[in-house]
């Protein structure tokens, strides 16, 4: 039962991660249906900022955190600047032009910081909290909390905000949207530069409970990419509950599959998308065949 | 009618190949004139390529010493860098460059798989290696042209066994180690060295080498209550195994290779949780003796930075390459393999003496880590 | 033949090559060829067949390792490894493969790229695998006494091998399959109604994809005589990935050109590498943005910038030749729809709907807007599965059957929003509605492909006559996304006739025409009925409704109000309201469409 329980807050603590990189991925992919598979590696430029920033500025994390979302809205604008010739073209060309991306975020990575990465120190200094036996580490809350704050906070911006609405309409009818005066360039760019800060975030968050080192997206985009698509693609709810789940699996076949836990993790994946390819919540997405 | 030309033009060819394949006309030998060309060969890019470079930094110092204190009987030695990025492939294919463009030796790779998917090519081509590899398959190749500047594995997890066992006393060890080349080499190592002292560990837990999250593999462990826990992974994975077993209340020791004695250890583990943890390795840190000392002092002098153990295993290998060198004249192949097979010195990482496995050094010491620093384990 | 000539130097070229390298260029001339096969066959599965599959680099895996592991574990023979490991390679193509059948694009990339993960997970852990370390002492292939453990005659196996597969592989693209095959990259609604088994056919790209990837790792093993984890890892999947991209991934030889392009760079750019994987991206990224057909497409990209200058002539429809008219066949009923109801998501867009169509006859079905008359010819050409009710094609009950089963039971149709492959010129639209075999038929090409050349030949010349007859000549070679609307509603006549079927379902084949434009459609019909065929047709236009149609049903929110003569029809008092009140309508019928494509997809 311990070995349970303390499975399921490692699956959580991993799984409010994995959800932050898929709300990422889904965001840009309900406004504009585009697929980004250098979501992984933004997430990585994302920790290494904010960890850079707090380590050699000696600035309170929470401002490194928010260095690192500036840094990365621009990638992510710059990204969407690079690719609007193929919007609503050629889905196939864009996807493999992000992966492109990665990989120039990634060597780009290796020539300034180098291939070594660097440990974070924890900026949350107190100890575990014991439960009756089972530990949990106060950082572990920490990242939960502003997991959750964070998915808030967009929900309150989507559906309460002027620019937040609009973006909810393109998502829905993109030319409707044009009718109504909805700058669409302008809402996609945003939902980049909004997708990019969250990976951001999800960076920051993941620094000091790993290491941070060039590669490190690649896994994280993955499992993040394959959390957003259990939840369902583009389906904000379904990222958060994709990722918890996708966290969860993980943790599970690593405890219970030992060195075959990436077999089992991606085969039940691939099992459950079979079963499912929309997703627990069903895509939410913009028809633009 | 095409055709017909085609295939008469064609069966030319054939017969033009099978009366003269073609092939290289023996490699003439290296020039004794020339500088010397050594190959370095090491990931300089990919996830494992923070080794590489500073093997490379080792073996540059070695080289740049002695070519500025004459050479090899007046001749420069010439150091190339490969980059064999980590992948056995790109290894075969460097190997063969290397051998074709007509190198004497070879340093590196500090991957066991690299290394011994390029064995075979270098033995043909009697192309000496020295390499950084400790994996135990590299000593059962048992080629003659393939020599080790470190202890294997095997070495590494005896000495461990002994002291935690024969000499501690410990009975309750758990194990956790990662299926990659490295993990499972140490992992079966310290198995086998448990096994002869009838120790059976409470719990063995693998899990893979791009794994972060351990709370269940930790979580089993801790339910055993182990005194000590072995960690079978490279630095940065050690360090996150030991601050997730900090963090779930695990108070067993822990105990590794060299991985656990490196200072990205101690901080992705955090100092605290790093304390104590037992290191056993032949090269303990830059302070053990006076003779490393002015190593790391020439080190950070030369590159701004702290060495460590890989730079002084590679520093080691290339010393070793050197002193064999002299002893040809600068040649190569066979002879140069047999020299090296006769050097005895006293290393940075100790005493070199070749066996025919090709292992120079048998025995590495225990330390213990003290904030984020290994020292020498005074018992032993 | 002579356009076979430029083969020649090349050959030569090829055959040469090793005279002029030294050792280890020799060696990078064989790794290139292996990473040319391994590009063919990512270039026909996702190029070509448009499966995104990230998982060749481990098809490459699978035969490399299955070699490594039988030669060195089974102690069995070299040769008779690698077919073993083919074998392997195909079965395992066919299982990451499946996924396929129930989505596509990035969700098939991830759940293939998740799948290639899971195969590299696996050889890293199982001792049959070597673990971590790999397994080294591949013995080296037997050749009646050749040693092939020289790099220079390993080459020359390659080089026969790589043209074979070569050949196969252009073969396949230049060929109905490979026809297919882009008809269903581009439009895999359109391809189904033209006959193409989509679920095979999706299978039969990754076969090949298997097959590609099998027949590289087996010259892998038998070069590097190696074989470890990490050499079929993502690093290596997105490489290969480049090179196709920047190839030309439609391409089967721009593949080549970028694999053994980007090998010799890789290769170059060896001490450099981290440069060089920024290169590389930068590279795709731009490729994709600026040149999205790859260095293959580049000759045409500039042509048609040189042609933007000079103004290209306006294309022009010659007469149609009308079909040879054949005596009425017996009175016997072709489509038979009885008591048809559709819902979505509760919806009811057809309720209760029948109606029968007699042969020879032209049936109009007309009805405001969101009436549900699409809905009925997707039932109809089984694009819908309805959920009640039948429809009974000359007797036979044919609900629910897929759409290339109508197909093949010789119902065409055309589409309301034009659905011809914009990829493929007019012509080979057309070769898609002619080809009519199975997928089945495909065991052909590699057992007797003359056939399959001698098949294509007498395909091309039936595609002659029908461009002929349908006054297509000019336009031929064009795409057709360069011609007018007027023009691609004749091709998309014209690609349904190709079908030769005895039910033609048109939907609203002359909106968006003017005046001359429908007096000849009408002709067109009239001979097309004339020859057999019965036309079932939605139209809005109803001077031509009135002047074509034998008989007219009426539907209004998804149910007939009316059936008969047109005249009869058109002062029938519920079609007048029904009419009147169109304007209020909503329009339910598209959207819940549309949502149904979107979870069809």
């Amino acid at each position: 039962m311990q070995v349970f329980l303390q499975t399921l807050i490692g699956g959580v603590t991993f799984g409010a991660v994995y959800a932050l990189v898929a709300m990422g991925f889904s965001i840009v992919y309900r406004t504009m249906g585009l697929v980004n598979f250098a979501h992984g590696s933004v997430v990585m430029i994302g920790a290494y900022a904010a960890s850079t920033f707090y380590m050699a500025s000696k600035l309170p994390f929470a401002v490194a955190i928010i260095v690192a979302i500036a840094v990365t809205a621009l990638i992510g604008l710059v990204i969407e600047l690079f690719l609007r010739p193929l919007e609503n073209k050629d889905f196939t060309l864009m996807l493999i032009g992000t992966i492109g991306f990665g990989a120039v975020l990634e060597a780009g990575a290796v020539l300034i910081w180098g291939a070594t990465g660097h440990a974070v120190p924890s900026p949350v200094a107190t100890g575990p909290i014991d439960v009756a036996g089972i530990r949990i580490p106060t950082y572990s809350l920490l990242v939960i909390a502003v997991a959750a704050a964070a998915t808030g906070l967009l929900a309150l911006f989507l559906q309460r905000t002027k620019r937040g609405a609009a973006m909810q309409a393109v998502a829905m009818d993109h030319q409707a949207a044009t009718a109504c005066g909805i700058h669409v360039g302008r809402s996609n760019a945003m939902a980049f530069a909004i997708g990019a800060g969250l990976a951001a975030l999800a960076g920051s968050l993941i620094g000091p409970m790993l290491y941070v080192n060039p590669t490190m997206g690649g896994t994280l985009g993955i499992k993040g990419f394959a959390a957003a698509m259990l939840g369902g693609f583009g389906s904000m709810p379904g990222a958060i509950v994709g990722g918890l789940a996708f966290g969860l699996l993980d943790a599970f076949a690593a405890g219970n599959f030992q060195e075959y836990s990436e077999l089992v993790t991606f085969l039940v994946f691939a099992a459950i998308v079979m079963i499912r390819p929309t997703g627990i919540f069903g895509e939410a997405t913009v028809n633009r065949a | 009618m095409h055709f017909t030309r085609f295939s008469i033009a064609a069966a030319a060819l054939i017969a033009l190949a099978a009366c003269a394949p073609p092939g290289q006309s023996g490699s003439t030998d290296a020039n004794a004139t020339g500088p010397i060309k050594i190959a370095n060969v090491n990931a300089q890019s990919g996830q494992l390529s923070s080794l590489g470079q500073w093997e490379h930094k080792g073996v540059k110092l070695a080289i740049e010493e002695a070519n500025k204190a004459g050479g090899v009987n007046g001749r420069q030695i010439k150091l190339d860098l490969f980059d064999s990025q980590g992948d056995p492939t790109v290894g075969t294919n460097v190997a063969r460059k290397i051998s074709a463009e007509g190198y004497i030796a070879m340093l590196g790779t500090a991957e066991s798989a690299v290394t011994l998917a390029m064995a075979p090519i270098l033995k043909d081509a009697k192309i000496p290696n020295i390499t950084s590899g400790q994996s135990p398959k590299l000593a059962e190749l048992k080629s003659p042209f393939l020599f080790l500047n470190a202890p294997t594995s095997v070495t590494f997890d005896e000495t461990l066994a002994k002291y935690l066992v024969d000499d501690q006393g410990k009975k309750k060890i758990a194990l956790i180690s990662n299926n990659g080349a490295y993990g499972s080499g140490e992992h079966d190592a310290f198995l086998a060295s448990l096994k002869t002292r009838s120790v059976t560990p409470l719990a063995d837990e693998v899990v893979t080498p791009d794994q972060k999250d351990f709370n269940s593999n930790l979580a089993k462990i801790r339910e055993q209550d182990p005194e000590v826990l072995f960690i079978g992974a490279e630095e940065v994975q050690s360090g996150l195994i030991a601050k997730q077993a900090r963090e779930l209340g695990i108070k067993a020791v822990f105990a590794g290779g060299a991985p656990v004695g490196t200072d990205v250890y101690a901080t992705t583990a955090g100092l605290e949780n790093a304390e104590g943890t037992i290191v056993s390795s032949p090269y303990l840190s830059n302070e053990a003796t006076p003779e490393i000392k002015a190593f790391a002092d020439k080190y950070k002098a030369a590159y701004k930075e702290d060495a460590r153990m890989h730079v002084a295993k590679a520093y080691d290998g290339a010393s070793i390459l050197i002193e064999a060198l002299k002893q040809t004249k600068g040649e190569g192949g066979q002879k140069l393999a047999d020299a090296i097979r006769g050097v005895k010195r006293a290393g940075l990482l100790g005493t070199y003496a070749y066996d025919a496995n090709g292992v120079g050094i048998h025995e590495t010491k225990i330390g213990l880590v003290k904030d984020g620093k290994v020292e020498p384990e005074a018992a032993s | 033949m002579k356009r076979l000539l430029w083969l020649g130097p090349l050959v030569v070229a090829a055959w040469l090559l090793p005279y002029g390298l030294g050792g280890y260029a020799i060696h990078v001339a064989d790794v290139a060829i292996i990473f040319a096969i391994l590009a063919i066959g990512l270039g026909l599965t996702m190029g070509v067949a448009g499966q995104i599959n990230l998982a060749q680099v481990a098809f490459f895996g699978v035969g490399a390792y299955t070699v490594a592991i039988l030669t060195t574990q089974a102690g069995l023979g070299f040769w008779t490894a690698a077919a073993l490991a083919l074998l392997a390679a195909v079965i395992f193509g066919v299982l990451v493969g499946i996924p396929a059948l129930r989505m596509q694009s990035h969700y098939l990339g991830i759940v293939t790229l998740g799948l290639a993960l899971a195969f590299t997970n696996w050889v890293t852990n199982a001792h049959i695998a070597g673990r971590a370390e790999g397994i080294s002492d591949i013995p080296v292939p037997p050749m009646f006494g050749v040693d092939l453990s020289s790099g220079y005659l390993f080459y020359y196996v390659e080089l026969i091998v790589f043209a074979l597969a070569l050949a196969f592989a252009l073969l396949v693209t230049r060929s109905p399959l490979g026809r297919r095959l882009r008809a269903m990259r581009d439009d895999d609604l359109a391809a189904g109604a033209l006959g193409a088994e989509i679920p095979l056919l999706r299978m039969t790209a990754f076969v090949l994809s298997g097959l590609y990837g099998g027949l590289a790792g087996i010259l892998y093993a038998g070069l590097i005589r190696f074989v470890a984890p990490e050499s079929f890892n993502i690093a290596n999947m997105f490489l290969l990935l480049a090179m196709v991209i920047i190839g030309g991934r439609s391409s089967i030889l721009g593949c080549v050109v970028g694999a053994v392009g980007l090998s010799l760079v890789r290769e170059a750019l060896l001490d450099a590498s981290g440069f060089a994987q920024l290169g590389y991206g930068l590279v795709v990224v731009l490729v994709v943005v600026f040149a999205p057909k790859g260095l293959a497409g580049l000759p045409g990209q500039l042509r048609t910038l040189l042609r933007r200058g000079g103004n290209g002539s306006r294309a022009q429809l010659g007469p149609f030749l009308p079909y040879d008219a054949v005596p009425a066949a017996a009175e016997e009923e072709v489509l038979e729809i009885r008591e048809v109801t559709m819902r979505f998501k509760g919806l009811v867009a057809l309720d209760a709907v029948s109606l029968t169509v007699p042969a020879g006859q032209i049936r109009g079905i007309v009805g405001p807007n969101g009436s549900g008359k699409t809905t009925l010819f997707n039932v109809v050409s089984g694009f819908y599965r309805p959920s009640q009710g039948s429809v009974v094609l000359r007797g036979d009950d044919v609900t629910a059957m897929a759409p290339y089963q109508l197909s093949q039971r010789r119902v065409a149709r055309t589409f309301q929003n034009l659905r011809l492959f914009e990829d493929l010129s007019v012509r080979e639209n057309l070769l898609l509605g002619l080809d009519r075999t199975r997928t089945t038929w495909i065991w052909r090409y590699p057992g007797l492909p003359w056939k399959v050349l001698g098949y294509e030949r007498e395909l091309r010349r039936r595609a002659e006559a029908l461009i002929e007859r349908f006054g297509l000549a000019e336009v031929a070679d064009a795409e057709p996304r360069s011609l007018p609307y007027g023009v691609q509603r004749r091709i998309e006549l014209a690609r349904a006739m190709a079908m030769e079927p005895t039910l033609l379902l048109l939907d609203e084949p002359a909106a968006g025409m003017n005046g001359e434009e429908v007096r000849r459609l009408a002709e067109i019909v009239r001979s097309i009925r004339d020859s057999g065929v019965t036309v079932v047709i939605i139209e809005h236009n109803m001077g031509l409704v009135m002047s074509l149609c034998d008989q007219v049903t009426v539907l209004s929110s998804g149910r007939v109000i009316a059936d008969g003569r047109p005249a009869e029809v058109a002062v029938h008092p519920d079609v007048v309201a029904a009419y009147l009140g169109d304007s209020m309508s909503a329009p339910t019928e598209e959207s819940a469409e549309a949502a149904i494509e979107e979870a069809s997809r």
